[in-house]
């Protein structure tokens, strides 16, 4: 049966659907992002606006195409994309290594279970925090250039007392709920309005 | 880099494009300060007047000069909470002003045939070369979809505007996404239709009307980008070590 399963690669067809969607996807996540990410005070709070809007895209094109790769593949042009762009590039890896982790979540159910598609867009979306983790990870580093060479401790201090776990754990939080949100809204679209019209495959 | 023929103007391979790009990721982040950052938008700057981009250029290098003002400005006055918020958004905004800048000269001056014929000679897979093309192919029918699923909202007397969002969130939604997946399903079935008609499961290497070569002038922009990168480099550990 695996063997079989396997040979069952990609067809142009899949292949032309998942380009598509990886525009729309693309879109709604820039557009759901510009409006934090232009905001000093809200930076960290983009992945969770571009998580918002892209649920009911991501979980369609699951449902479409239904095979392993199609999501991965997605990732990695979405990645590409942003890094050509010239976003950091943690961003852009970010999203590649979570699109990989969410094609083997949605895969545990055979691309059929709606919870784990729902599961897998969340660590999807997750995948947005990357620049801020190398933010958080490394503080000194990322205000060396702004600095120059000798950065001064109460600079550290204070983003270690101020920033660090409080901001942090925020951010996590709000990319999970706003990517649930989005996921539910989904589901419930799917189930309204495709299925019944048969564009599910 | 000066050999800028005004009939077919400068024209660089897009593999080499691509390697810029990635030096100039590096560059921005191992950039040691300001200064460097400042020169690598520079650099950018002449290679955007290499091809003939001059308003793009100075006005990009005008807007980049304004915010190392602002950010010099900030390091000396501000304090507290509100600096780590700037220090964190300005970071970023330097680390990817350069990178954009460039993406934005080279997305301008290539054509999708031509990097997809660069990707084929790249040897990247089929798999991910065929979506990335259908993908740059659809992004601006998405475009013209979205003025016409406005024009339909209005007919509905559904406001495609934030207030209208607020009044009718579920109708709303509905508007927008529905029509657009359909489009995007439809569209997905006619174009691999036409491109299996146009042979895109062709196993025979592709050809491409536009011959790909790696040129003097490409050599030239891979070399000052590499320079500029091991002079960074090297300043960077001059001050570390």
């Amino acid at each position: 049966m695996t063997t079989q399963a396997r040979s069952k690669n990609l067809t142009v067809k899949d292949l032309v659907t998942t380009g598509i969607f990886t525009a729309l996807l693309f879109v709604f996540i820039l557009v759901g992002g510009m409006f934090f990410a232009t905001n000093p005070v809200l930076t960290f709070f983009m992945p969770a606006g571009s998580g918002l809007l892209a649920g009911p895209i991501y979980l369609l094109l699951i449902a479409k195409v239904q095979k392993r790769w199609s999501l991965t593949i997605m990732g990695v042009i979405i990645g590409i994309i942003w890094f050509v762009t010239g976003m950091h590039w943690a961003f852009a890896l970010g999203y590649m290594l979570m699109a990989i982790v969410a094609d083997l979540v949605a895969g545990l159910g055979r691309y059929q279970s709606k919870r784990l598609n729902s599961l897998s867009y969340m660590l999807f979306c997750l995948g947005g925090t990357g620049t801020y983790l190398v933010f958080f990870a490394d503080p000194a580093g990322w205000a060396q250039t702004m600095l120059g060479n000798g950065t001064e401790q109460s600079y550290i201090d204070t983003m270690q007392a101020s920033a660090s776990t409080g901001i942090l754990v925020a951010m996590f939080v709000a990319v999970i709920v706003t990517s649930a949100i989005s996921a539910f809204v989904g589901c419930k679209m799917l189930k309204k309005q495709f299925e019944k019209a048969g564009i599910t495959a | 880099m000066s050999g800028t023929h005004p009939r077919n103007g400068f024209w660089l391979d897009p593999r080499t494009k691509l390697f810029l790009i990635l030096i100039c990721v590096l560059s921005a982040m191992c950039a040691p300060s300001l200064v460097y950052q400042f020169a690598l938008v520079v650099l950018v700057a002449l290679l955007g007047a290499c091809f003939g981009k001059w308003r793009y250029v100075v006005k990009g290098v005008c807007f980049y000069a304004l915010v190392c003002v602002l950010t010099v400005w900030i390091m000396a006055e501000l304090s507290g909470t509100l600096r780590t918020m700037f220090i964190a958004f300005l970071g970023l905004f330097h680390k990817v002003y350069a990178c954009g800048m460039l993406a934005g000269i080279i997305l301008t001056t290539t054509r999708v045939n031509e990097f997809l014929s660069a990707m084929h000679r790249l040897r990247a897979p089929k798999k991910l070369v065929i979506p990335l093309a259908v993908m740059l192919r659809y992004m601006p029918t998405i475009q013209e979809d979205w003025r016409y699923i406005k024009d339909a909202m209005r007919m509905r007397d559904v406001s495609p505007t934030p207030r209208g969002f607020l009044a009718h969130p579920a109708m709303c939604i509905e508007c927008i996404y529905v029509p657009l997946l359909m489009a995007a399903s439809k569209a997905a079935d006619e174009l691999s239709i036409a491109a299996i008609t146009r042979g895109i499961e062709n196993p025979q290497p592709r050809t491409c009307l536009v011959q790909i070569r790696c040129g003097a002038r490409d050599w030239v922009a891979m070399a000052a980008a590499v320079a500029f990168l091991i002079v960074e480099n090297g300043v960077r550990g001059g001050m570390i070590g």
